[in-house]
């Protein structure tokens, strides 16, 4: 890449890792929102489902968009090294999408577009878009470690392509990547903005692989947030961990001193799966049936042990008729971490759809499934169990990538850097 | 070019001036450190622009105000009731050239053109009334650093004048060649003659864009710009007769109108003036136009001759190059470099596809077995080329 294309948005004015400037645009006076401190202590406001001045600190111990309460909209693109890219290249990129993702999950476009002879800098799509608590989170896939840059050295042994996985077919256009970025935002044209943007800035060195838009969160990832539906009408993510859980975190959301890569400490594995619903044939299933399969009562969410949406699900108990409350091939049982050794991942998944499958002329759509763990072999083990569910007669997974997210970047450091060091 | 709202705007108000820069809106997207709104802080200013009016009377054509600031500058032409006078020209104070008209405005009709014009003196010139020059005078101060004073990019507008003109010329013999195929009612011939004419268009298309009738005339294809019978007559016309219905019946009429057209086209680029934005724009144009219609094959959709004009887009756009470059060697030694490496990126992939003597005589295998995964690397490498050729043209206008 040549400097001449490198956008050079000024540096933050002042945005520390514990706090952050929000609203001063809107409302003319600066306001503390909470940041870092205020996920993570527990006093985050719950998202409101629309757009706002909130800003989520880019800079800290591990990356935004993580342990961030889950935005509505998400944007979601996989990238490629072009042939002839080099080791260079790829760090003076990832220096670029550095400054690039300050810029903007700061409310600021990628750079000032002052000079009418010149393409603008930024695309322009979001300027005066409230920045809607936009996350920009990247990720290396394994191929970014073969013989190609010479990273093979910086490879954590855990980053691997996923193994073959039941109820999976998938589609070579929608799996693996070198490189990802996951935008989250509360307005749907921010987050496209910032992936875009990034994009564009690596044209020469990367090209797009795959794309998804996400419309509407899945899971929760704090506990002040209300639970989501997913496509199949039921409650997703009751049980997911969340960011106030700072031990669950530790122990199954970022990586540690297990890691063989220091440079991954403090980061964590994304997996990303796309989870075709067949709505149509979920939308013929009777009811009892469709809280059979999940385990739970569709509208209270509450599991079929009983109790209401936040009781713990009793595997061991059973109906009038002597059979599991919670049937043997249910959905939350077989994903549970009591049914997985104690195995827990974050999920923090979208619903998307493509239009309409040309074929058949029925949805093209699903579940866009994303969750942070700290080893893929979280994944793994649990979608094993997952064989049995009696959910796959109405899904299929169609698209699949692992990524290493590097840790939270400290003012002045940048990915590039990081990686190559 | 073709989907670009600016060009057709240019069209639109018929011959506008070849050296004519459309004022660019400057968005100055000025975002504050503290500001959580995309850009909403920042203050959006426009280049001012100055109109002038010019009324086609029997007795002249005055220009009101005849005297304006130096800058971006929209001429207005209306002719009312002037049966003998039906153009109005912008020229330099000594007549020589001509820096931007409006013609074929009969009674009734308006146009005009715009350009950016430095301080000075000018005529106003319309043939055939009473009173063909009018006086116009620009003051103020020279907005910026002129290019002609820069003699590397002086020399490269002049030479780009040569290469358009060139082109421009042989396009009009190779399609008259194209046409005896077609009158001597060889078919073969006429399918090896089709691509060699193609090719000189491709290399200029963005300057004969300019004459916005014109291009459809000669290049417009059945969608683009408009699904008209009567407007679908030139090359493509051709092209469908040929390969697709497999016939030369009608195809000599409409051959020898084609180079009318072409005639016209090299009438008017002969007498055209261009400045560097418009090389610079015209190599992007170029390449945008290689990464849409040709990697999709929508261009030549009948024939499948679509590598001999990509290559044909691809050398008219490092033509440009390559006449900047020993202003570029100074100015931006790096950018300079990066769009040899990725044109010789996109020349590698090409040279895949070459064949002798190729399909239809052409050089290149038959487009349609390039397939999509074939296109895509391709697609890759000329985006990354237009990329790149997109930071030329702020690099000649500062």
């Amino acid at each position: 890449m040549h400097d001449t294309e490198r956008p050079e948005p000024a540096e933050p004015a002042g945005p520390s890792r514990r706090r952050v400037l929000a609203g001063a645009g809107a409302a003319g006076a600066g306001v503390l929102a909470g940041g870092l401190a205020g996920y993570f202590a527990g006093q985050g406001a719950e998202a409101a489902g629309s757009t706002s001045d909130e800003v989520v600190p880019f800079y800290g111990a591990h990356q935004a968009g993580i342990a961030t309460p889950a935005q509505d909209r998400l944007a979601f693109g996989t990238l490629n090294a072009v042939s002839g890219a080099t080791a260079g290249d790829v760090r003076d990129l990832l220096h670029a999408w550095t400054r690039a993702a300050a810029a903007m999950t700061a409310g600021r476009l990628v750079g000032e577009d002052t000079r009418p002879y010149a393409p603008p800098v930024d695309t322009g799509e979001a300027v005066g878009s409230p920045v809607s608590r936009l996350t920009i989170t990247i990720g290396y896939g394994p191929s970014l470690f073969d013989h190609r840059f010479g990273l093979g050295g910086r490879r954590p042994s855990a980053l691997a392509d996923l193994p073959p996985l039941p109820n999976e077919n998938l589609d070579p256009d929608y799996t693996g990547g070198d490189l990802c970025i996951q935008a989250c935002s509360d307005d749907p044209l921010v987050a496209f903005h910032a992936v875009r943007n990034l994009a564009r800035i690596g044209m020469g060195v990367v090209e797009h692989n795959w794309m998804e838009l996400g419309f509407g969160r899945t899971s929760t990832t704090s506990s002040r947030q209300r639970t989501p539906r997913n496509l199949l009408g039921f409650k997703d993510g009751t049980r997911n961990i969340k960011a106030e859980q700072a031990s669950l975190m530790n122990e199954y959301v970022w990586v540690g001193r297990e890691t063989d890569q220091p440079w991954l400490r403090g980061g964590s594995y994304l997996v990303a799966r796309k989870i075709r619903i067949f709505v149509e044939n979920w939308d013929r299933d009777y009811l009892q049936d469709q809280q059979n399969t999940i385990g739970r009562v569709k509208v209270s969410g509450a599991p079929l042990s009983g109790g209401t949406e936040f009781t713990a699900p009793d595997f061991g108990a059973t109906g009038s008729d002597g059979q599991p409350a919670i049937p043997a091939h249910a959905h939350i049982r077989l994903a549970s971490f009591e049914h997985n050794g104690g195995t827990r991942i974050l999920r923090r998944g979208y619903s998307f759809t493509d239009g309409i499958d040309p074929q058949a002329g029925t949805l093209l759509g699903g579940l866009f499934f994303i969750a942070f763990m700290k080893n893929p072999a979280q994944f793994v083990r649990l979608q094993q169990s997952l064989a049995a569910d009696a959910l796959n007669e109405y899904i299929q997974h169609t698209g699949s990538a692992v990524f290493a997210c590097p840790p939270g970047l400290r003012p002045g450091q940048d990915w590039g850097a990081s990686l190559f060091a | 070019m073709h989907k670009d709202g600016l060009g057709e705007e240019r069209r639109a108000r018929g011959r506008p001036a070849a050296t004519g820069i459309v004022a660019l809106a400057s968005l100055a997207l000025l975002a504050s450190a503290c500001s959580s709104s995309h850009g909403s802080s920042g203050s959006a200013a426009s280049a001012h622009t100055s109109t002038v009016t010019i009324d086609l009377t029997p007795q002249g054509c005055a220009p009101k105000p005849a005297k304006i600031a130096a800058g971006p500058v929209q001429f207005n032409v209306t002719n009312t009731n002037a049966g003998a006078v039906s153009e109005a020209e912008l020229r330099t104070s000594n007549l020589a050239k001509i820096l931007g008209e409006q013609e074929n405005l009969t009674p009734g009709l308006s146009g005009g053109f715009s350009l950016d014009l430095q301080p000075g003196t000018y005529k106003i010139n319309c043939p055939g009334a009473s009173v063909q020059h009018w006086n116009f005078t620009v003051t103020g101060k020279a907005s910026g650093a002129s290019w002609q004073s820069n003699p590397q990019l002086a020399a490269a507008v002049s030479s780009y004048g040569s290469y358009i003109d060139q082109n421009a010329a042989s396009l009009v013999t190779h399609t008259q060649a194209f046409c005896q195929a077609i009158d001597a009612g060889n078919m073969a011939q006429a399918e090896v003659l089709y691509p060699k004419a193609r090719v000189y268009y491709e290399r200029i298309e963005p300057v004969a864009e300019i004459w916005g009738s014109l291009d459809t005339e000669i290049d417009g294809r059945w969608e683009n710009p408009v699904t008209v019978a009567s407007q679908f007559i030139g090359f493509h016309k051709i092209e469908q007769l040929i390969w697709a219905d497999n016939t030369l019946a009608g195809t000599p009429k409409l051959c020898s109108a084609l180079v009318g057209h072409e005639q016209q086209l090299l009438t008017l680029v002969r007498r055209a003036q261009y400045n560097p934005l418009e090389m610079a724009s015209g190599a992007t144009d170029l390449i945008n136009e290689a990464a849409t219609s040709k990697i999709s094959g929508e261009e030549e959709r009948y024939s499948n001759t679509d590598l001999p004009v990509f290559q044909a887009n691809v050398d008219g756009a490092m033509e440009v190059v390559g006449l900047l470059q020993p202003y570029l060697q100074r100015k931006d030694p790096g950018l300079l470099s990066q769009i040899r490496q990725r044109n010789a990126a996109v020349a590698t992939l090409l040279a895949k596809y070459k064949a002798s003597p190729g399909y239809d005589d052409t050089g290149y295998v038959e487009y349609s077995t390039v397939l999509d995964p074939q296109r895509r690397q391709l697609s890759t490498a000329v985006n990354a080329l237009a990329e790149s050729l997109s930071k030329l043209s702020i690099q000649v206008s500062s």
